[in-house]
C-alpha cells in the first residue's frame, strides 16, 4: 500500500505528468458535458416546443418495460411486482407518483430516450452522396461545423481552482489570457463548414444557404465583438477565469448585489451592460443560426439550406454542430453576464473555506444549472418569435446593432470616467 | 526547446500551404490553403507566447477576410485559372521579386539574423555568443522585458502582449495608427460611394 502511495506521489510530483493528467481529466469532463448537453438540449427543444404549442411533444420513447413480460414476468405491469416486492400498497402516494410518471409502462418517461433513438436512426440510415457533389469538400464540411464549437469550449471555466499538494488545478481546460477572443475566433471558423457545404453540394438551394450563412455570421461577429468591450473595460482582463472570479467576489455582471457591486459606479454601469447583454445575446442567436435567424436553412424558401444534400451521419454532424454552438453560446453568455460558475452572494468564499473540493462541486453544479436555464431560454425564443426576412436580418446587424454597440462603448467609458 | 520545435514544424507547414495557394488550380482549394497558412502562422505566434497576436491573426484573416475571399470566389464561380499572356507573367515576376527583396531586407535586419552578420561583423557575433548560421533561441519573454521592464512576464507561460501592444500602439506609434485608421475609413467611404445607386429623379 505504501509503495503504491509513494509511486503515486512520485508520478504526480512530476510537473509535466501532473499537468497532462489533470488536463486530460478536465478535457474528458468538458467533452462529456458538451455532448450530454447537446442531447439534453435536443430533448428540451422537442418538449418545450410541444409545451409552447399546446401538444404533448415526445412522450413515448422510453425503455419499454412491458417487454419484460415476454421474458417470464406473468404480471402485466412490472410496477405492481416491484410494489409487492417492497411491500408498498398500490393506493399509496408512491404508487400514484410512479403511475403519474408512467413508470408502470416504461422507464424513463417524458420521451427522454427520444434523442438517443434519433441518433441510432441517423446511424442506421443509408448514406447517400449525390454524384454531382465536390467529394472532398462535401466530406470535410460537416467536420468543420462540428469541430470548432468543441475546441472553443476549452477556455470556458466550469469551476474555481483547487490547490492540491502537487500544484494548483484551474478548472478550465486552457487558462488562456485571451478567453473571449479565443471563443470568437474558433467558433467563427465554423463559417467555413457552412460555406463549403453550400458550395460543394453543387446545387442552388444549398448554395444560397451557404452564402446567407457566411454573410450573416460575418455581420454579426462584428457587433458581437464590440458588444463585450464595455464588460472588458469593467473587468480589466481577458482571462475568463479571472472575469468569473471578479464576478464571484463583486457581484455578477447583471446582478451586482454584493462586494463592490453595491457601489454607485457598478449600478450606473448597469445601463451599458444591459445594452451589451441584449446585443450580445441576439448576436449569439444569429451566430448559432437558429430561429429567428435561421436564414441559412429556412425550409420555407431554401428546402433545407446548406445541408439539403446531406443524409445520415453527415447531416447529424451539422445538427450536432448547431446544438453544440448553441451550448457554447449559452456558456459564454453565462460566463460573461450571469456569473459563470459562481454560486453568488459570497457563498463561494464560504464554501471554499469549508472544503475546496465541495466548493468546486457546488460551482460545477451551479454552472450546469445556469447553462441549462439559458438553453431553455434559447429554445423558448425559438418557438416564440417568427423568422425574420433576409433583408431585415442584414439591416438589424449593420444598421442597428453595430451603431448601438459602438455608442455603448462611449457610454460605458463615460460612466467609468465620471462616476467613481 | 518546445517553442523551437513548434516554430520549425509550423513554419514548414506554413511554407507548404503557401506553395499550395499558388500551385493549386482550383481557386477554392487555394483559398483553403491560405486559411491553413494563416492557421500555421497563428500557431507559431501561440508557440512564442504571443497569444493575442495569434488569435487576432485567426479572427481577422482566417475568420473574416479570407471568408470574404471565398465568398467572392464562389459567387464568381471561377472554374480554372485563365491562361495568362507574356506581359502578365513578366509583371508578376517583377512584383514577386520586389516583395522578395523587401522581405529579405527586413529579415537581414532582425536581431537574430546571423547568416549575414557573421560575415560582416564577426566581432559582434562572438559577443552575442551565437553560432554561425543557427537561429538564436526564441525567447519572447526576454524581448518583452527589454521593451517594458515592469512587465510581469513570469506569471504565466505567455507574455502580456495585449498590454505591450496597447502601450506601443497608443504611445509610440499613435500618429501612424491614426493615419492608418483614416486610410481604412477612406476605403470604406469609397466602397459605399462606388456601390451607391444614384437615382435618376
Amino acid at each position: 500500500m505504501e509503495t503504491i502511495i509513494n509511486c503515486w506521489n512520485e508520478i504526480m510530483g512530476n510537473e509535466v505528468v501532473f499537468y497532462l493528467l489533470t488536463t486530460l481529466v478536465k478535457l474528458v469532463i468538458m467533452f462529456a458535458v458538451i455532448l450530454a448537453f447537446v442531447v439534453i438540449s435536443v430533448w428540451t427543444e422537442r418538449r418545450v416546443a410541444g409545451w409552447i404549442q399546446d401538444r404533448p411533444g415526445p412522450n413515448r420513447a422510453g425503455l419499454p418495460l412491458f417487454l419484460l413480460q415476454r421474458f417470464g414476468s406473468k404480471e402485466k405491469q412490472p410496477l405492481k411486482n416491484w410494489l409487492h416486492f417492497f411491500g408498498i400498497p398500490e393506493t399509496s402516494w408512491i404508487a400514484k407518483l410512479c403511475t403519474w410518471l408512467r413508470l408502470d409502462r416504461e422507464i424513463p418517461t417524458m420521451g427522454l430516450i427520444q434523442p438517443c433513438l434519433d441518433g441510432g436512426k441517423l446511424f442506421l440510415k443509408q448514406e447517400q452522396t449525390p454524384s454531382y457533389v465536390r467529394k472532398l469538400y462535401f466530406i470535410i464540411a460537416p467536420m468543420l461545423v462540428l469541430g470548432p464549437p468543441l475546441v472553443a469550449a476549452a477556455v470556458v471555466p466550469f469551476a474555481s481552482h483547487v490547490d492540491t499538494s502537487f500544484g494548483s488545478i484551474q478548472m478550465c481546460v486552457a487558462n488562456l489570457g485571451i478567453g473571449p477572443l479565443w471563443i470568437f475566433a474558433i467558433s467563427g471558423l465554423s463559417v467555413y463548414g457552412l460555406t463549403l457545404a453550400g458550395w460543394s453540394s453543387n446545387s442552388k438551394f444549398p448554395f444560397i444557404g451557404g452564402l446567407r450563412a457566411t454573410a450573416q455570421l460575418i455581420s454579426y461577429e462584428v457587433s458581437m465583438g464590440l458588444a463585450i468591450i464595455p464588460l472588458l473595460m469593467m473587468f480589466g482582463s481577458l482571462n475568463l477565469q479571472e472575469i468569473v472570479q471578479y464576478q464571484a467576489e463583486n457581484g455578477w455582471t447583471l446582478l451586482p448585489l454584493w462586494g463592490e457591486g453595491l457601489s454607485l459606479q457598478r449600478w450606473a454601469m448597469m445601463l451599458p451592460l444591459a445594452i451589451s447583454f441584449v446585443v450580445f445575446v441576439t448576436c449569439v442567436f444569429a451566430e448559432a443560426n437558429r430561429t429567428p435567424f435561421d436564414m441559412a436553412e429556412c425550409e420555407t424558401d431554401l428546402v433545407g439550406g446548406y445541408h439539403t444534400e446531406y443524409s445520415s451521419m453527415k447531416f447529424a454532424s451539422f445538427f450536432m454542430g448547431e446544438y453544440a454552438a448553441m451550448v457554447i453560446g449559452s456558456a459564454v453568455v453565462v460566463t460573461l453576464f450571469l456569473g459563470g460558475w459562481s454560486v453568488g452572494f459570497g457563498a463561494d468564499a464560504y464554501l471554499a473555506g469549508i472544503c475546496p473540493w465541495l466548493a468546486v462541486l457546488c460551482q460545477f453544479i451551479m454552472f450546469l444549472v445556469k447553462l441549462y436555464a439559458f438553453i431553455f431560454f434559447f429554445v423558448w425564443v425559438r418557438w416564440t418569435l417568427p423568422r425574420f426576412r433576409w433583408d431585415q436580418v442584414m439591416k438589424l446587424g449593420w444598421l442597428v446593432f453595430l451603431e448601438v454597440a459602438v455608442a455603448n462603448i462611449f457610454l460605458a467609458a463615460a460612466v467609468l470616467y465620471f462616476i467613481k | 526547446m518546445t517553442e523551437t520545435i513548434i516554430f520549425y514544424v509550423f513554419a514548414v507547414l506554413a511554407v507548404i500551404c503557401a506553395i499550395g495557394v499558388v500551385a493549386f488550380r482550383n481557386p477554392v482549394t487555394s483559398a483553403m490553403n491560405m486559411a491553413l497558412c494563416f492557421g500555421c502562422t497563428a500557431a507559431i505566434l501561440f508557440g512564442m507566447g504571443a497569444q493575442f497576436l495569434g488569435i487576432v491573426q485567426i479572427i481577422v484573416y482566417a475568420g473574416a477576410i479570407l471568408v470574404l475571399f471565398l465568398f467572392v470566389v464562389m459567387m464568381l464561380d471561377l472554374k480554372t485559372e485563365e491562361n495568362s499572356n507574356f506581359l502578365a507573367n513578366i509583371s508578376g515576376v517583377a512584383i514577386a521579386a520586389v516583395f522578395a527583396a523587401m522581405v529579405t531586407s527586413v529579415a537581414m535586419h532582425l536581431p537574430g539574423a546571423c547568416l549575414c552578420c557573421c560575415k560582416a561583423e564577426p566581432a559582434k557575433q562572438v559577443q552575442q555568443g551565437a553560432l554561425g548560421g543557427e537561429l538564436p533561441k526564441l525567447c519572447p519573454a526576454a524581448a518583452a522585458r527589454q521593451l517594458d521592464p515592469q512587465a510581469d512576464v513570469t506569471k504565466a507561460d505567455s507574455m502580456p502582449d495585449i498590454k505591450l501592444l496597447g502601450q506601443c500602439l497608443y504611445t509610440k506609434h499613435t500618429i501612424a495608427f491614426a493615419i492608418l485608421s483614416f486610410a481604412l475609413l477612406a476605403g470604406s467611404v469609397g466602397a459605399v460611394a462606388i456601390s451607391r445607386k444614384i437615382r435618376k429623379d
